[in-house]
This record gives structure tokens, C-alpha cells and sequence, in this order.
């Protein structure tokens, strides 16, 4: 989708899940498409990366049981329906999972072809890699119980990519 | 190769295997001296045992001739198992000299495009032995030796590469699994409403038709060779 | 070196245990669904990607990583302690374990969070935290399921496999002495929400390493359920355990192993989550362990390196072999009595016990040689062969006492005349004790085996 798009799409999302509250990393494109206004404007309380906040409530422990984390993808793979997450001052590497339901905002010139193309982004030569690299393929499942896959095992329930198509992001 | 086996529990088989050979014109000879490949021990693991009657097999089968076994198992053996039992010892280039020119029967035929003429009827159901399929990688011989024959016809049944649990000593000393999966694989060639069951392993046989006449499951078993030779 | 790697608590033998196994139609039933949903996704991948082009390169990739496994060690280290984590080589289960308890101490730990790792069973890692005051708590839902149940797992991937919904319930219940639902969406609903629980908690997550990554020193952690994540970011010291054998050069190697492991373990295109970690929290980071320890576990592994058995170090540990193998698919994995079951187990099991283990030396005569497992082998491993090599290096009681009947019988069928008066004398007592063409009473002596199961049939072809 366009920029213009992302906050309302993103919105929309949140109130399909009814979620009430977001976790959104601190990364200045999502300001830009005025993503956090738009969960403001819906009704969620917006939480910003990195928060004070304890684990018991981000982990829906204690207070509202619906969260919804917004990551910004480093890097996609087309194909496997793939996300890599890296962790950093304004990523954690628990939102994705702590928060019940995942919106990754990704932009579209970060897709790549294959998983080894995308590694070779985050594991360069001469670069030191960030302390975590997530790798997402779909929400959280489990077989273990008479191996029939079951959703939302410990990570997200639910997980939706939102691509956004803009020029200045990569 | 006779196979100790079929000199024991059925000597039919090794003759219907001499038949069919001759039948599609082979000059066939059958060294006095051979005994048993070696397999028994070899699987069991007492390779110093094996080695010592397969050492009789090297001296029995010495000679430019390829070596023709009705056994999937045997010819595996000889195939796959002798340059490692012999690594290493004097016999090592006469053992890989002897894997290179032996051949499970069905194989045998296939490479030769040899046709016995056979001519047996009704439907049989073929049972992949474990060996010939996976050591040897042999699936389509004993097929087209099947279709050769006009008047037989094939009935796959379940699961026909699924093992049938002999495995050698593995019947003795695991009799309830190897009974339980022999059993299983009795049941399938009695439901794939074939006259009888195949295979070009008479181990796997005994093991299945023993297995079936205990418990009560229907089911005629032939090997291959003696359907080829009728 | 080398210790137990069998459960100690494992009883009888292994026929009894397989027997018993067999019996129990609830446990066939759930290995036969478990088997063949396995299979259809195996078969999906097999039409959707190049597995036997994955497969050739990927047992080069494993046989050059062995093949230079000291050197690539010592570069892990190196990275790893650069990214500021700390690395310990353990020599054996008790040093890795010693290893985990002074750490848990030092740092005041009264909560261990863990996901699932082999390694940690096969360390007896748990055992050695309670008996040091510790609570553990199983995160991998499976292994949860197991450790209410105070059961071992039966698959190195799907440990609860041999379970239905209905004992899941009973189980939870019983922890929480509350009402549970049985319905699988709500069962796994009630687990997220207690382990949440406890990881917020841990002060220490401990989780295994499914590859270690030379090149940049990161060590992946593959998973499902998003346990392994949170096991891996939230308590402040991450204790990471890796068998030595589970290293890769660079990204190229890690990136084809990645694709493949869940298509030979799961039968699916990728896993769910693929936690990639290199050293602890950057200082700018607010989430993420601030102490990351590896610990290189030994156990046994270092010896198979140049001798017939050094393709088992290829190994990934994806599960493939066990739902490809006849036997256990039989009697599924508890019957082992090894955290390391299938053929996989049966061949490593007496190997990291340096042979000399009682009880696994039977484990390699538990296989009927199908050569199934190689064919399921995503790295290519001749199990078949390697099950044969170890029959012959073990020696438990009743290959002894086969020992002097091997014996007699290579001297007797080395010898054309006395095989030919055997043979003739198999066929008189054949005849003998036939009843119109079948032998079906029972036989004494190592026979007897056979016509416990099987009638004999005196003539061939059999009426």
C-alpha cells in the first residue's frame, strides 16, 4: 500500500484484534506515516519502545490482555512469508512475542528473495550483527498436542504484515 | 548364488531361479562350493565370523562371471557390505571385484533385457524388501519382470515399502515388533485381493507367510523366481 | 569424556519395555497419526523443493564442519566471548551441569525457565538443578505437558506426541486443581498464560543451540512456539548449551541448514521462529539477557571424530529418522530409555556412553537394518551402516552368549562338506517335525524366538 495508508490500515488491524493498547518501536519512519496517531486516534493507549513498563504487563500478566507490539522489519523474504526483526535501541527483541497480536509495518524495498540474501544483510563482513536477529515466519504455533497444529502457543496470536511501498525507507 | 535359505527351507527357489535363467537363454553354473554370504553374522555384529564364510564365497564365486542371486538381501550383502568387511585385508580387491559383477536376479534380467517367457497366471502383490529397494535402489526390476509375463497382472498393495520386520536377528531378539509388523504386512497383501504375495526375499517371506499362517491371515506367498519359472 | 546418557529411572529390558509398548493401543495410534502427518508434509517438501541437491550439499557442509570442528570451535569462541559472551567447554554432563549450578548460585537464582534442548536431557540438567535447590520449569509446551506428567519425551521434536487431548486436560487439571477444557485451542490458551508466569520470573533461561555460526559467533535457536524467544530475552542470564558437534562456518552453511531442518523435522517450509543471538544486550538495549553463556558440551562427542562412527556427529537433530523408522514407530521413543531415541539414539546413545553402558548396548540391535532412516536422513547419515558398526563395537549379555553359536557356525559354513550335512540335516529335521507342511509349535533354544511368533513352513512353497 501507499504511505498515506499505513496509520488507517494499521488502526483498522488493531480494532479487528480488539486490542487496547500498543507497543510501538521508537523508529521515526513509523512517525512519519503516522502510525502511532492513528492507534491513538482508534482508541489504544499508545506505549513507546523502550518503556519502563514491567514484564507481568507487557506480557498481559497484569492490565489490558490484548497488546498489540509494532515492529518495523529489517528484512523480509517474499516467498516464505519470512520477517527478521533486529534488535536494538529502538527494537527490543521481545515485542513481536510479549505483545498477544503483531503488526510489522515493513517497507517494500526491504523484501528479499531468498533467506540467504537476507542474512547476508544483517551478518555482513566486517559489521558487528545486532545482539538478537528474529527471524518470524507466521504467528506462534505448537503440534505438541496430538500433533494438530495449534495458534498462539507462547508468542502472538495473530501476526499482520503491512507493506508499505516508499522510496525513502530502505 | 543359491542362498543358504533356499537350501534349507526351499530349495524350489533356487531351482526356479536356474529356470529362468536358462529360459531366457543364460548359461548358468552353480558352483559346488559355495555356502552362505556371510550376511547373518556380518548384521549381527560379529564381522570376524562373517568374514570367514564369506571368504569361501570370494573362493566359490572367483572367475570373470556375474554372480546372479535370487535374494535382495544376499546381493545387498555382496554389493554393499563385502568392500567394508574386507577393507583392509588381502581379500579387499577380489571382495569389490565380486560386489561389481553381482546382481539380484529381477536385476539381472532388466540389465540383459532378458525375458523368460513365463507362463504364469492370476494377480500377485509385490512386497519391496528392504535391501533390494534401499541398498541395491531396486524398484523397477521385479515390476517389469512382472509385466513381461502376460498373464500375470499386479496388484500394488499398502504401503509396499514399509518394512516387513524380519531384519535378520532382529526376529529373535524383538520376535513381538517383528511379529507385529509382519502381521501388518500380511494383512495389506491379503487386502490388495492379489492370488498371492511376492518378493524377491525368501527371508521376508518365511517371516510374512509364517506370520500369516499363525494368525490366521489368508495369504500365498511365492518367490518371485518360482512365479517367473511357472 | 563419557557418562549416563540413559534415564535412570528406564526399567526392564528392552524387549519388555517395547512389548508393553505395543500393547498400549492409545500409544500406536497417536505414533501412526503423528507418522504419517510427517510424512505427507515430507512428501509436500519433496515435491515443492530440491531435497536430494540440499541433501548432497548439506552432508558436504557437515562433513567439512567435522572435519574441521577444532579450528571452528575456537573461532565460535572467539566471537562469542567478543560479542561479550563467555564461554565454557565442558567436558562432561557433570562439568556442564557443576557449570550451570555455581552460575545459578553466584547470581542468586531461585527460577530456571528452559526451552527445549536435548542436550539438557541428555546432561540430566534438570535432575541436577533440583537436587541444587533450583526450580525448573519445562517452557516448550511438550516438554511441559511431560514434566506435569513426570514423563520422558517420546520424539526429540514433538516430545508429547504419544499423548491425546484428554490426558493433556487430566494433567493440567491436576496441577492447578482447577477445571480444564479439553479442547486443544483452550488447553494451549491455559498453558500460555501459567508459563507467561514464569517467564517473567526466571532469573536464569537456559535453552539448547541448534546451530552455532563460526563466522560471527551466533548461535540459532530454532522454534515453534515462541518460548525459546522469551526464554532467550527476558530472564537476565541466558545460559546457552551446545553439543561441540553442532557448528557451521558461515552464513552460506547456517542458511541451507536453516531450509532444511524444518522440512526433514516438520515436513513445513520454515519454522516459526528462528532466534538468531550473538553475545548478550547491546549497552543501548533495554530487553535481552545482560550475561550470555555457551556452554561447548563434550559428553563423548569429541571421540567419535576419526573413527566409522563419525557421521553420527553430522547429525541436526531433526527427528526425521525416528518418524521414518519402523520400530519406532512401533513403540514410539520412551521404550529407548535414552533421551535419544529412533536410530539416531540407538547408535549415539552407546557411543557417548564410550560402550561401555549396560543398558544401551542394546539399543542398536533394536532396528531391522530397513535403511529407512537413511533415506529420511535430511544430511545424508548411512544409519543403517553406523547401526551395523555398533553391533559389532558393543557387547551386551546376549551377544556374548550368541558369541560361541556365531563361532560354531562360521567354523561349520566356512566348509562346503559340513555346511552341505547342516543343510541336509535342517531339511530331515524340517520334515520331522512338520504337521501338514507347518512347523507350529514352539522350538527351544535360539529358534525358540521365532516360533513364539511365527509357524514354520516345512515344505516351500507353503499350501
Amino acid at each position: 500500500m501507499a504511505r498515506a495508508g499505513a496509520g488507517g490500515a494499521a488502526a483498522a488491524r488493531a480494532s479487528e484484534w480488539g486490542v487496547t493498547r500498543a507497543v510501538v518501536a521508537d523508529d521515526r519512519w513509523l512517525d512519519e506515516l503516522g502510525v502511532p496517531e492513528a492507534l491513538s486516534g482508534a482508541g489504544l493507549e499508545v506505549v513507546r519502545w523502550p518503556t519502563g513498563r514491567d514484564w507481568r504487563e507487557l506480557l498481559g500478566l497484569e492490565g489490558p490482555a490484548w497488546t498489540c507490539g509494532v515492529t518495523v522489519p529489517a528484512w523480509a523474504v517474499a516467498e516464505r512469508g519470512t520477517l527478521a526483526l533486529e534488535a536494538g535501541a529502538t527494537h527490543g527483541r521481545s515485542i513481536d512475542v510479549a505483545c498477544s497480536h503483531h503488526l510489522a509495518v515493513l517497507p517494500a524495498g526491504r523484501i528479499v528473495g531468498t533467506l540467504a540474501e537476507g542474512l547476508a544483510l544483517s551478518f555482513r563482513a566486517g559489521h558487528p550483527p545486532a545482539s538478537a536477529v528474529s527471524l518470524v515466519t507466521g504467528p506462534s504455533r505448537t503440534s505438541d498436542i496430538e500433533k494438530i497444529s495449534t495458534l498462539g502457543a507462547h508468542g502472538a496470536l495473530a501476526e499482520h504484515v503491512l507493506i508499505v511501498e516508499d522510496a525513502r525507507s530502505s | 548364488m543359491t542362498t543358504c535359505l533356499s537350501d534349507i527351507a526351499a530349495p524350489s527357489v533356487a531351482r526356479a531361479a536356474r529356470t529362468v535363467l536358462e529360459r531366457s537363454g543364460v548359461e548358468v553354473s552353480v558352483p559346488r562350493r559355495q555356502t552362505c554370504c556371510g550376511q547373518p553374522a556380518w548384521s549381527a555384529g560379529h564381522p570376524d565370523q562373517a568374514r570367514g564364510v564369506a571368504r569361501q564365497a570370494l573362493r566359490a564365486f572367483a572367475g570373470p562371471d556375474p554372480v546372479v542371486v535370487p535374494s535382495g538381501s544376499c546381493a545387498a550383502m555382496v554389493v554393499h557390505g563385502y568392500p567394508e568387511l574386507f577393507a583392509g585385508t588381502p581379500d579387499e580387491d577380489a571382495a569389490r571385484a565380486m560386489g561389481e559383477r553381482t546382481l539380484e536376479l529381477s536385476q539381472f534380467l532388466a540389465r540383459h533385457d532378458l525375458d523368460p517367457g513365463s507362463g504364469a497366471r492370476g494377480t500377485v502383490t509385490y512386497h519391496d524388501s528392504c535391501h533390494m529397494l534401499r541398498i541395491l535402489g531396486e524398484k523397477t526390476a521385479p515390476r517389469r519382470a512382472i509385466g513381461r509375463a502376460e498373464g500375470l497382472e499386479l496388484r500394488e498393495m499398502a504401503a509396499t515399502d514399509v518394512c516387513c520386520g524380519f531384519g535378520g536377528t532382529f526376529s529373535l531378539s524383538f520376535p513381538e515388533v517383528s511379529g507385529r509388523l509382519g502381521e501388518e504386512k500380511a494383512r495389506h497383501a491379503a487386502a490388495s485381493g492379489a492370488d498371492e504375495l511376492v518378493a524377491c526375499d525368501l527371508s521376508c517371506l518365511l517371516h510374512i507367510a509364517g506370520r500369516a499362517h499363525r494368525t490366521g491371515v489368508p495369504l500365498r506367498a511365492r518367490h518371485l523366481a518360482e512365479v517367473l519359472a511357472g | 569424556m563419557s557418562g549416563d546418557v540413559v534415564y535412570r529411572d528406564t526399567e526392564g529390558t528392552l524387549r519388555e519395555r517395547a512389548r508393553d509398548a505395543l500393547e498400549d493401543e492409545q500409544l500406536t495410534g497417536s505414533l501412526r497419526a503423528a507418522s504419517e502427518s510427517w510424512a505427507a508434509g515430507r512428501r509436500k517438501m519433496g515435491e515443492l523443493h530440491p531435497i536430494p541437491d540440499l541433501r548432497r550439499r548439506a552432508r558436504e557442509i557437515r562433513t567439512e564442519n567435522i572435519r574441521e570442528l577444532p579450528a571452528l570451535l575456537d573461532r565460535l569462541e572467539e566471537r562469542v566471548t567478543g560479542a561479550g559472551g563467555t564461554v565454557y567447554r565442558a567436558a562432561s554432563a557433570a562439568d556442564a551441569c557443576r557449570y550451570v549450578i555455581d552460575l545459578a548460585r553466584a547470581r542468586g537464582a531461585s527460577l530456571v525457565a528452559k526451552s527445549k534442548s536435548m542436550a539438557t536431557e541428555e546432561i540430566k540438567l534438570n535432575e541436577a538443578l533440583e537436587e541444587a535447590g533450583l526450580r525448573v520449569v519445562e517452557t516448550d509446551l511438550g516438554e511441559w505437558i511431560l514434566q506435569l506428567a513426570g514423563q520422558h519425551p517420546s520424539h526429540i521434536v514433538a516430545p508429547a506426541v504419544h499423548l491425546n487431548k484428554m490426558q493433556v486436560a487430566e494433567l493440567f487439571a491436576r496441577e492447578t486443581g482447577e477445571e480444564v477444557p479439553t479442547e486443544r485451542e483452550e488447553l494451549v490458551a491455559f498453558a500460555r498464560r501459567r508459563l507467561r508466569e514464569v517467564f517473567a520470573a526466571a532469573e536464569i533461561g537456559v535453552s539448547g543451540v541448534n546451530l552455532g555460526v563460526a563466522e560471527t559467533g551466533t548461535l540459532c535457536v530454532v522454534e515453534n512456539e515462541g518460548n525459546g524467544r522469551l526464554v532467550t530475552a527476558l530472564p537476565r542470564v541466558h545460559v546457552a548449551l551446545m553439543g561441540m558437534e553442532r557448528v557451521v562456518a558461515d552464513w552460506d552453511q547456517a542458511a541451507l541448514l536453516l531450509e532444511l531442518l524444518p522440512m526433514a523435522a516438520i515436513g513445513q517450509d520454515a519454522s516459526t521462529y528462528v532466534n538468531l543471538v550473538t553475545g548478550p544486550r547491546a549497552h543501548d538495549e533495554v530487553d535481552g539477557p545482560e550475561e550470555l553463556h555457551l556452554i561447548i558440551l563434550d559428553g563423548g562427542r569429541g571421540a567419535l571424530r576419526g573413527t566409522s562412527f563419525e557421521e553420527a556427529l553430522h547429525c541436526i537433530r531433526c527427528g526425521a529418522c525416528l518418524y521414518s523408522c519402523p520400530m519406532w514407530r512401533s513403540v514410539g521413543g520412551q521404550a529407548y530409555g535414552s533421551p535419544y531415541s529412533g536410530p539416531i539414539g540407538a547408535v549415539i546413545t552407546p557411543l557417548l556412553e564410550g560402550m561401555r553402558g549396560e543398558r544401551s548396548a542394546e539399543l542398536p540391535f533394536f532396528s531391522s537394518l530397513c535403511g529407512a532412516c537413511h533415506e529420511a536422513c535430511p544430511v545424508g547419515i548411512p544409519l543403517h551402516d553406523l547401526l551395523v558398526r555398533a553391533r559389532a563395537a558393543v557387547n551386551p549379555p546376549e551377544k556374548r552368549q550368541a558369541r560361541w553359536l556365531f563361532r560354531a557356525w562360521s567354523q561349520a559354513w566356512r566348509r562346503p562338506a559340513l555346511y552341505r550335512a547342516s543343510v541336509a540335516a535342517s531339511r530331515v529335521g524340517m520334515r520331522l517335525l512338520g504337521r501338514r507342511g507347518w512347523i507350529s509349535r514352539r522350538l527351544p533354544g535360539p529358534v525358540g524366538a521365532w516360533t513364539d511368533q511365527r509357524d514354520i513352513p516345512a515344505r516351500w512353497p507353503p499350501r
